[in-house]
């Protein structure tokens, strides 16, 4: 169920708490989990990850539902995670998110037919003066505007 | 911590600083509604149904999580106050669903209670209520999770008492849900617990749904007799059923906690087996009749088969170890009056002349304040869930715990040392214990132990418990017919008294305990179980025994008693074929809760109860047909008027300790040994016939266990049967051992 | 401005540990190896200096750090809280991107004045820029020697690492900070106990914000009173403040504390090109909300926007001009709080819900007359009475968009459409 590759970068998050707090490592053990498994988790690799660090399975499915990072249903190869917080609505925000659902063909929630991308809103990302803005992975794109848009989406493959 | 004065709504209360100030109001009578707060459970704050004004402090403060300080000013009921709660109530029940009339704890919710005096009207909420959906969390308990107010008891519960978080709250804010993890659903042998912490009706017992109300059942308070502790329970009946039983406070006892056996086992009650009508065997068939007519049965077949013969040591009596003390006492008695001590309730031990002689002198809250703990032979949580539960709390507290076993259990908390030893061994481990215990303080090394090696864990078991202050040896239930049964009691008795350690005795269950102070047992020339059946008594006296699952040998058993020269009278609350194939009288007898007696527990506790129910139909006390037996064959001393009268001279009989063999073996034996023990609920015939246990993962539990290495030698595989049971293969079991949990018993071939 | 946390901002590569070094860094943790300052001395320093927490709850620094039980014989730990998610704020993020060696040395004197010889920086879980930044910091400390064991043969330990969240703004709370890194749901903890007694693993903890620790150096390099001067009474130094919004130029500006918002308003370009100044919210989405009048008289420190009717919070001020609809504002807002209660208190829990579903009624059109007197009773019934200031952060912005924009929602639940935007 995990990797021993994943198992690698879970151990090195491990050792950064005390002896017998490897559960401190549950919230990244489930990102590593998920970054392999089409980025989503199933009850089986929560499930995984509690025996890994040790814990009870309700207790990783507690963070597991817990945090907006995770996923419980297929999502897109990529998430655009889009800002519709205050400073990035004031500066246009919800035009932009109606913009890019229709350049992509669905709306916020769904995903391409390709499984190529899927739009999900959040709330504030701490870029506000940057807004609007939004993420894909661990990238962070600011200011901004429809051309930018397109030409962001249009360079996702 | 300091004494202190404060000020509760204007009159000064003393109490010591620091305690949390709802310790207080509760202690002095003054309420303060709650939900998440539970006296044994941690302290979550998450209700804010509690919230006080204290003078000086800007906002109200949680009563549940607020240490008091010295002259601290609270008041609980001025305007701020009340206005908190008040918010806090309407919050409550606005996305409760309010469908109190068809809910199951409609009249014994606390969110109800507390409604009525602080909820205001909640119909400013328009914007539609939230519906949860529900998931199947096992055969004890219903959950209606629309209706949780997610306090997290049961969460608490489960991660802090159970000993296996399996509740948890998953998702956030107004999503948050109160489940289990797994489809599995609940497993802990504590989980009805959860439905008595539960202040609503989101949690209920599943085979209670939709039965009553709760004002509409008499509550009876009573003791459960399924092991060894007696909890204080209420059965909670109605027109003559005993329909749901739930936990009494019994702080030295159990707590406020119950075992899931405890608490479903009434189910059994109203099985169609219930043994209804007075029976008597003529020509090989069985006719119903009246009681006189049946008593008049018994009474010339005993007199045919015994005292016109003046054979009086041609009769036996017999009993399972689920009678009251006023029963055992009553039938020893009666056989003791027409002269005969062939009496016992040892029915699954196959050597009596290796049986086990242990005292046990701790009591049951004294264990959770033990040091460290040795326990041999025990799945402690399913034999003995209470007991196990305050070991767990000494655990909790620092306490370390050393496990003696022949298979790998699931401890809810961390052993020291698990360490699995072939039963073959046991007791050269100890003996090995024993002799390094000895040697560290430098005594004399007894003849028996100079060819004992002191292996290193037998060095660390016995540093252990030399070097604790109060530490206790537990002995469990798998040892009853190890070849060397009773040198382990009397090591671990030797362990214990050079250690300073104290001794707790768990290989008999149910009400062993008053069966040995009520004297079931042979006395000066009287025959054991064994004997008994080895010599083909005449007649017998038998009280609710069944012997597929009582007798160590069922098979000679159900030969011995089916002789057609042997006279049997049989004492059932249930039917059973064999008991009718054997029997030539049946009297039907009242089952738990339908009868008036006493329980003994394992710290020698004598708690009497009467009957919450009338028996079914012509099903009458046992002690009341052994008392009319009595009266019939004109035996003197049994003139009494209900049970308490038996109580009493029971205990002021002089209690005769029988002497016991105290020669210790400790040589290895070859060969394959094995443990032959009933699943946890089918200890009793009531719980055998309670259908939701039965349904749960612990009730189906029902396996032949042993490593490869075992099943290779004799020759089985995963999933064939063993002597009638399912083969598992694993490597959790010691070598050379197999390990049962079977729901009836050998048969004789272990 | 720009004189202690983005000090270097304008320099090649200013996160480097060469450029940190250049500008004096590390000076004050030299110092402290080589035994040439006590914790007593660096508290009155920080207390002199008037730094008060930046993570919202202005707490004195100096104060806080004396609470610790620095003798108690058990681990303590300094945790610095990364998790910036409050809306509108947006400073850590550029504290950590472009001087992460401000924060190591700001949390490393903690640790030894606290006598706390491990740190963890919880960042948030989106922040992987920062995140990268800080841990690439983080080597090039312990490479140089000012992390680890015995630093320079002192009897000075200092352990520090990055810990990454998983998206939940609750997390921002110290305890639920606290939590998360345990591996839990980052719900609130009741206090007391409070964590200086036990914090993190059960053990004494102090959690300061990224731009507090930050702080730290400067202001023990050039003195406590260098860093009160700069600012005014009861608001020592300077801070700074995230202006977004309807404003030309959003950016992060670090100024003296007292300055008038009017100044900084112009620093941030000023407000839109043919508008006019509506509203500002000036601590972040949590604090009260003001009306251009009142803002426009106000001055950037603790004192002086609470005399305004708010709060200085975070620091994190947002701009509205008049175009903005101030209830769908409101009900974005309130659509947050919603979103990120973390569920365990009753009023919480089911208030933030209440809110958010009235608001969103008024939105589509449904409001009905008593509904402003039903916001103005839930939002009171959460205030004060939950766990943490969520409760009260959910209910502040309700209480103080209704009391300075009435009319709008009177409009809006009259005429079912927005009065500014039709
Ligand atoms: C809901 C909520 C969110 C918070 N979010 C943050 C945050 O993102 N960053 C932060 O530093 N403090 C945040 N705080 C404040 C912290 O609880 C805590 O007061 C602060 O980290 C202490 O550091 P300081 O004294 O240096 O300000 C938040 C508080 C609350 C109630
Ligand atoms: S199910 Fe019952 S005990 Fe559990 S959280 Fe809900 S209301 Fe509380
Ligand atoms: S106020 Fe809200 S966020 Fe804070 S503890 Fe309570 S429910 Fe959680
Ligand atoms: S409001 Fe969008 S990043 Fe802060
Ligand atoms: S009982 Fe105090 S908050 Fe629940």
């Amino acid at each position: 169920m995990i990797s021993t590759k994943a198992k690698k970068q879970i151990d090195a998050w491990v050792a950064k708490y005390p002896e017998g707090r490897q559960s401190s490592a549950v919230m990244e053990a489930l990102k590593i989990v998920q970054a392999e498994n089409d980025n989503s988790l199933t009850s089986d690799s929560i499930q995984a990850v509690a025996d890994y660090l040790d814990m009870p399975g309700i207790a990783a499915a507690e963070v597991a539902t817990f945090y907006e990072n995770y996923n419980h249903k297929p999502v897109g190869k990529y998430t655009i995670r889009f800002c519709h917080n205050i400073s990035c609505m004031l500066n246009g925000a919800d035009d932009l998110i109606a913009h890019l659902e229709k350049k992509i063909g669905v709306k916020t929630g769904d995903v391409t037919p390709d499984g190529l991308v899927n739009v999900k809103k959040v709330e504030c990302l701490g870029a506000c003066v940057g807004a609007p803005m939004f993420q894909i992975g661990d990238q962070y794109y600011e200011n901004l505007t429809a051309d930018k848009i397109d030409e962001i989406v249009d360079g996702l493959k | 911590m300091a004494d202190i004065e404060i000020e509760i709504d204007g009159n000064v209360v003393n109490a010591k600083a620091g305690e949390m100030l709802i310790a207080v109001t509760d202690r002095e009578g003054i309420s303060v509604p709650r939900f998440c707060y539970h006296k044994k459970l941690s302290i979550a704050a998450n209700c804010r149904m509690c919230l006080v004004d204290v003078e000086g402090a800007p906002k109200p403060q949680p009563a549940c999580s607020t240490p008091i300080a010295d002259g601290m000013k609270i008041h609980t009921q001025n305007e701020k106050a009340k206005a908190s709660q008040k918010a806090v109530m309407e919050f409550l029940l606005i996305n409760h669903p309010l469908d109190c009339p068809i809910c199951d704890q409609g009249g014994e919710c606390e969110l109800q209670d507390v409604a009525m005096d602080y909820g205001s009207d909640v119909s400013r909420f328009t914007e539609g209520k939230r519906i949860v959906a529900d998931s199947d969390i096992g055969a004890l308990i219903q959950t209606d999770m629309t209706r949780c107010i997610h306090c997290t008891r049961c969460v608490r519960f489960g991660a802090e008492v159970a000993g296996i978080m399996e509740m948890g709250g998953t998702g956030r804010g107004e999503d948050m849900k109160i489940e289990p993890f797994l489809e599995e659903g609940i497993q802990s042998e504590l989980s009805g617990n959860m439905i008595d912490v539960c202040p609503v009706g989101a949690l209920t017992s599943k085979p209670f749904r939709y039965e009553l109300r709760s004002w509409q059942m008499n509550a009876v308070s009573n003791i459960a007799r399924h092991d060894l502790v007696g909890s204080s329970i209420y059965t909670q009946t109605y027109k003559g059923k005993v329909k749901r039983i739930v936990a009494k406070d019994n702080e030295s006892v159990n707590e406020t906690w119950i075992s899931d056996r405890d608490r479903f086992s009434y189910e059994g009650l109203s099985h169609e087996n219930r043994l209804l009508a007075p029976q008597i065997k003529v020509e090989g068939k069985w006719q119903e009749v009246e009681w006189n007519v049946a008593l008049d049965f018994a009474l010339r077949g005993l007199a045919n088969n015994v005292f016109n013969a003046r054979q009086a040591d041609q009769l036996g009596a017999l009993a399972s170890n689920t009678a009251t003390l006023e029963e055992f006492h009553l039938l020893q008695k009666i056989l003791r009056e027409v002269g005969s001590e062939n009496i016992d309730h040892r029915l699954n031990i196959k050597d009596l002349n290796n049986a086990i002689s242990l005292e046990s002198n701790i009591k049951l809250a004294g264990l959770e304040g033990v040091d460290h703990a040795l326990v041999i032979g025990s799945n402690l949580r399913l034999e003995q869930p209470m007991i196990s539960h305050r070991l767990r709390k000494a655990n909790l507290s620092g306490a370390s715990v050393d496990v003696i076993n022949a298979m790998a259990f699931d401890f809810n908390y961390r052993l020291n040392s698990e360490n699995i030893i072939p039963p073959h061994q046991t007791a050269a481990t100890l003996a090995g214990v024993l002799k390094s215990v000895l040697q560290s303080a430098q005594a004399e090394i007894p003849e028996y132990l100079s060819d004992i090696e002191v292996s290193d864990v037998a060095t660390q078991l016995a540093n252990k418990l030399s070097d604790s202050d109060n530490s206790v040896i537990v002995l469990g239930e798998h040892v009853i017919n190890n070849p060397q049964a009773s040198s382990i009691a009397n090591l671990i008795n030797e362990i214990a008294q050079q250690t300073n350690s104290t001794t707790l005795n768990l290989s008999a269950s149910g009400n062993s305990t008053a069966a040995n102070l009520s004297c079931f047992v042979p006395g000066k020339g009287g025959l054991d179980v064994n004997a008994m059946l080895a010599a083909d008594l005449k007649a017998y006296i038998l009280l609710d025994v069944y012997p597929q699952y009582d007798f160590h040998n069922s098979v000679q058993a159900v030969e011995s008693l089916s002789n057609d020269d042997t006279f049997v009278i049989s004492l059932n609350s249930f039917k059973d074929d064999a008991v009718a194939q054997y029997s030539n009288v049946l009297l039907p007898i009242a089952s738990f809760y339908e009868t008036s007696g006493s329980h003994v527990n394992v710290e020698g506790k004598v708690q009497s109860f009467s009957a919450a129910v009338n028996a079914p139909s012509d099903a009458k006390p046992a002690w009341k047909v052994l008392k009319v037996l009595a009266d019939l064959l004109e035996l003197p001393g049994f003139h009494y008027a209900d049970s308490t009268q038996v109580t009493t001279e029971v205990m002021h009989q002089s209690h005769k300790q029988h002497v016991h063999d105290e020669s210790i073996d400790v040589k290895v034996k070859r060969g394959i040994n094995i443990i032959w023990q009933k699943s946890p609920y089918a200890v009793d015939v009531l719980s055998r016939h309670a259908a939701s246990l039965q349904a749960t993962k612990i009730g189906q539990i029902n396996s032949a266990s042993m490593n490869k290495a075992t099943a290779k030698k004799l020759e089985v595989t995963q999933d064939d049967k063993y002597l009638g049971v399912p083969v598992v293969v694993s490597e959790s079991v010691a070598n050379n051992c197999v390990f049962v949990n079977s729901n009836h018993s050998t048969g004789g071939q272990s | 401005m720009n004189e202690v946390c983005f000090k270097n901002l304008d320099q090649k590569d200013p996160w480097s540990l060469k450029t940190y070094e250049a500008n004096g860094g590390y000076s004050v943790w030299r110092k402290i190896l080589k035994g040439e300052l006590t914790p007593e001395q660096i508290i009155d320093e920080l207390k002199t200096s008037g730094l008060r927490g930046r993570g919202g709850a202005g707490f004195p620094t100096g104060l806080k750090w004396s609470f610790m039980p620095r003798n108690a014989d058990m681990q303590k730990y300094v945790v610095c809280n990364s998790d910036e998610g409050e809306p509108g704020t947006c400073k850590d993020r550029d504290i950590l991107r472009y001087n992460p060696h401000s924060v190591i040395e700001g949390m490393a004197i903690g640790g030894f004045v606290m006598n706390a010889t491990k740190g963890y920086n919880y960042i948030r879980g989106e922040f992987m820029e920062p995140f990268y930044r800080f841990e690439d910091a983080l080597k090039e400390a312990y490479a140089a020697g000012l992390l680890g064991e015995n630093l320079d043969g002192s009897s000075v330990s200092f352990d520090l690492y990055a810990h990454l969240g998983a998206g939940a703004y609750i997390c921002g709370e110290e305890t639920a900070l606290l939590e998360s890194l345990e591996g839990k749901k980052g719900q609130p903890r009741f206090k007391p106990p409070f964590p200086a007694n036990i914090g993190l693993f059960g053990m004494p903890t102090t959690i300061n914000n990224t731009e507090s620790f930050a702080s730290v150096p400067d202001i023990l390099a050039n003195g406590g009173q260098w860093f009160a001067d700069i600012g005014v009474e009861n608001s020592g130094g300077c801070k700074l403040f995230s202006v977004t919004g309807h404003v030309n130029e959003p950016a992060n500006f670090e100024v003296p504390m007292g300055l008038p918002f009017k100044d900084l308003l112009e620093m941030a370009g000023g407000i839109r090109e043919g508008r006019t100044l509506k509203a500002v919210i000036p601590g972040g989405s949590s604090t009260p909300v003001l009306t251009a009048e009142a803002a426009m008289a106000m001055t950037m420190d603790y004192d002086g926007i609470e005399k305004a009717g708010s709060m200085l919070g975070a620091g994190s001020v947002i701009i509205m001009d008049d175009s903005t609809c101030m209830v769908e504002t409101l009900t974005r807002l309130a659509h947050f709080y919603y979103d990120e209660s973390c569920g365990q208190c009753t009023p919480c829990r089911e208030g933030t819900g209440w809110l958010y579903r009235v608001l969103k009624r008024i939105m589509d059109g449904n409001g009905k007359a008593d509904d402003i007197d039903l916001l103005m009773g839930v939002q009171d019934k959460i205030m004060g009475n939950t766990i943490c200031a969520l409760g009260d952060a959910a209910a502040m912005p309700v209480e103080s968009f209704l009391r300075c924009f009435r009319e709008e929602f009177e409009y809006y639940i009259e005429h079912g459409k927005s009065m500014v935007k039709g």
